[in-house]
């Protein structure tokens, strides 16, 4: 297992953080969602040893979150949410500086830096004085400091906020790279739904400390598969009576009839329907399943 | 540069232990600390004192095996105190006390400047532009990232104070060379390394509070200036004052009066110079009475306690012992008048060493708290 939670509860005075939260997550690019305050950066702090838990336990990388915290943080990469840099130093050498900090020799630090600020488009601009970066740069300057060591582990808490598009699909495309064809796994905290479902396989749905949902995003979007928008030409009151006598849930939007099927029915059922009160059906197409809609039928769930 | 067109290669070097994490900070601040032209002119200038120290325990050395390439300095040494030429090895430990004493007392200005010049932005950056977080994810403790930032002021002070000392040491050893010199001396050198590490831990740890007070660096430069100037001339003038008013009370107490100058005219020449003299002779009585009763009221002089450096210093002159030092050697003369006016002029604050040690430990914890509550892990950051 990539990291494992057992039980764990955090609490800031009143606030419960995390609530006898406990999940196993396998190795590959896994996104984390849930609303604000839902404790995904205080798991994400708890994984990385850097609070205090109140009960539970846990293990990254097989790992004791509990007795191994520097360990963990060696074996890990994390580019935290917020704009912070280590003032007055170049990219080139702040790359570097990351890697010493986590146990590189200079001489290393420094060659990897190189290597890594070109992987992540920043080459040209190495010795350029961080301060004097954009917004994405900047963005991509953490994600090259995260992997400086070449993690087996790497989070990314936020990593595209204020991000203009062509800076995320870059951050993006970098984040699936890394994840696909690098062999590394990835923990992928954000609020935009789109940018997990580009990246990640999985996903890790948190709400008021809680685990909500957790699965292969996939799967959890095949819940839709009967689910379908369907338009017919004569009376769509009618149709949708008829449908709802054989077990159907059925909902009238203008003159589209949406259509959720009973267990183990297929769309022909619908065909069947229709040919059988000589109706005609103009217009049939699956619902699409978004993870928006995975994501807010979880939280509404609580 | 498109992205992917580097490729991304694995890493599989070793990562170093957890136990000299610090280290990576402080030689990354040496680095940054090293950009900043004024401080590198310092660090040379600096060692001007260091020179000067060097040429005169050579000097000392040559002295003492009577090499003719010192017969200029010989005659100097004579001419201001015979005795230290003619036997130069029994007053070895007592040149070099005062040589290291008055290195060390410039050295504590230099170090001043140079904590000024790399101090300030030391956390205050860190603060401003959010890099806790970036520390505090990696492996590394609070205590690391202390160490690390107190390592670049004692890397730096230890460059202007502990190793020229070491240097001169050497130095000094080299030209004297007679063994026995260890024995006289050694305890010097240990007292200088132990003032280096005293002045390095207390100015670090001080700076480093002040430095977590503000964002914005040139602030807390202006709280180490007001710290270190303002306490010392408040000190000075809090002992200028007083001393002025028990000065004037010896002046008060001369009976002899005041010669009237020329425009008496009922008074001869003869009698207006003995008058003269009678009143120099009155005033340098009291000049005299004062001297000795400074230096009896100086054991007790709390003034100075409110000047940071002079603490360092009193402390640096209790190592060193020069003022037991001058003591000797201001017993060499013979006329006790002028024994008063040798210690009058060249014996530092005499108060007890341990009020300055009380000062400065109170600043360490002070620094300490300052510390810790400024400096939060991530876990009370937001």
């Amino acid at each position: 297992m990539l990291f494992e939670l057992e039980g764990v509860t955090k609490t800031y005075g009143a606030v419960t953080a995390l609530d006898d939260l406990s999940l196993s997550v396998a190795p590959g690019a896994i996104g984390l969602l849930g609303p604000n305050g839902s404790g995904k950066t205080t798991m994400i702090r708890t994984l990385l040893g850097l609070i205090q838990i109140d009960a539970g336990s846990g293990n990254v990388l097989g790992m004791d979150i509990r007795r191994r915290q520097l360990d963990v943080r060696r074996a890990v990469g994390f580019a935290p949410e917020d704009e912070c840099l280590f003032p007055r130093m170049e990219g080139i050498e702040f790359v570097a500086y990351a890697g010493e900090l986590v146990g590189m020799r200079t001489k290393d630090a420094m060659q990897r830096s190189h290597e890594v600020l070109d992987y992540v488009g920043l080459g040209e601009v190495r010795y350029r004085k961080v301060e004097t970066y954009s917004t994405g740069m900047k963005q991509r300057l953490k994600l090259a400091s995260a992997i400086v060591h070449d993690p087996d582990l790497l989070i990314l808490d936020e990593p595209t906020n204020g991000m203009d598009p062509a800076g995320r699909e870059e951050i993006l495309q970098l984040s699936r790279d890394l994840a696909h064809n690098k062999g590394m796994s990835l923990l992928f905290s954000s609020h935009l739904l789109p940018d997990v479902e580009a990246v990640c396989d999985t996903i890790v749905v948190l709400g008021g400390g809680k685990l909500l949902a957790q699965g292969d995003i996939q799967q959890l979007k095949e819940l839709h598969n009967r689910f379908f928008e369907v338009r017919v030409k004569a009376d769509a009151e009618l149709f949708a009576q008829r449908l709802s006598a054989l077990g159907c849930s059925t909902e009238i939007r203008e003159d589209i009839i949406l259509v959720q099927l009973p267990e183990g029915r297929t769309p022909q059922m619908l065909w069947q329907v229709a040919a059988d009160h000589r109706q005609q059906i103009r217009h049939l197409r699956p619902q699409r399943g978004t993870l928006e809609e995975v994501f807010l039928k979880a939280v509404e769930r609580t | 540069m498109p992205i992917f067109d580097q490729g991304y290669q694995h890493w599989s070097g070793e990562l170093s232990g957890h136990a000299w994490r610090w280290l990576a900070i402080s030689r990354q601040g040496v680095r940054v600390g090293l950009k900043n032209r004024f401080l590198r002119l310092l660090l040379f200038v600096a060692w001007v004192p260091a020179l000067a120290l060097v040429l005169m325990l050579c000097a000392w050395g040559l002295l003492e095996r009577g090499s003719a390439m010192v017969s200029g300095f010989t005659r100097l040494i004579a001419l201001m105190q015979p005795s230290l030429v003619m036997d130069p090895k029994y007053y070895r430990a007592d040149i070099w006390r005062l040589s290291y004493g008055y290195f060390l007392q410039i050295e504590l200005w230099v170090s001043m400047i140079l904590v000024l010049l790399a101090g300030p932005s030391l956390i205050s950056q860190d603060l401003r532009f959010n890099a806790l977080p970036l520390y505090f994810s990696r492996p590394l403790r609070r205590i690391d990232y202390f160490l690390g930032k107190l390592g670049v002021i004692v890397a730096f002070l230890a460059m202007v104070v502990i190793l020229p000392a070491i240097v001169a040491y050497i130095f000094g050893l080299l030209f004297s060379l007679d063994i026995t010199i260890l024995r006289d001396t050694f305890g010097i050198l240990l007292a200088s390394i132990g003032y280096g590490v005293i002045i390095a831990l207390s100015a670090g740890l001080l700076i480093l509070a002040l430095s977590t007070l503000s964002r914005n660096s040139r602030y807390v430069a202006l709280l180490w200036i007001g710290l270190w100037f303002v306490g010392s001339i408040v000190g000075h003038a809090l002992q200028a004052v007083d001393s002025q008013d028990r000065r004037q009370a010896y002046y008060n107490k001369i009976t002899v009066t005041r010669p009237m100058g020329r425009d008496d005219a009922s008074l001869s020449n003869a009698e207006r110079q003995r008058q003269r003299r009678e009143w120099h002779r009155a005033i340098q009585r009291a000049n005299d009475e004062y001297r000795v009763a400074e230096l009896e009221f100086s054991k007790n002089d709390w003034r100075p306690l409110v000047s940071y450096s002079a603490n360092l210093s009193r402390l640096g002159q209790q190592l060193l012992h020069t003022n037991q030092t001058w003591a000797k050697l201001a017993a060499m003369q013979p006329d006790p008048a002028s024994r008063d006016r040798i210690l009058a002029l060249y014996m530092g604050p005499q108060f007890p060493w341990y009020w300055s040690a009380g000062v400065l430990v109170g600043l360490f914890g002070l620094s300490a708290c300052i510390l810790n509550f400024s400096v939060k892990s991530l876990d009370k950051l937001k």
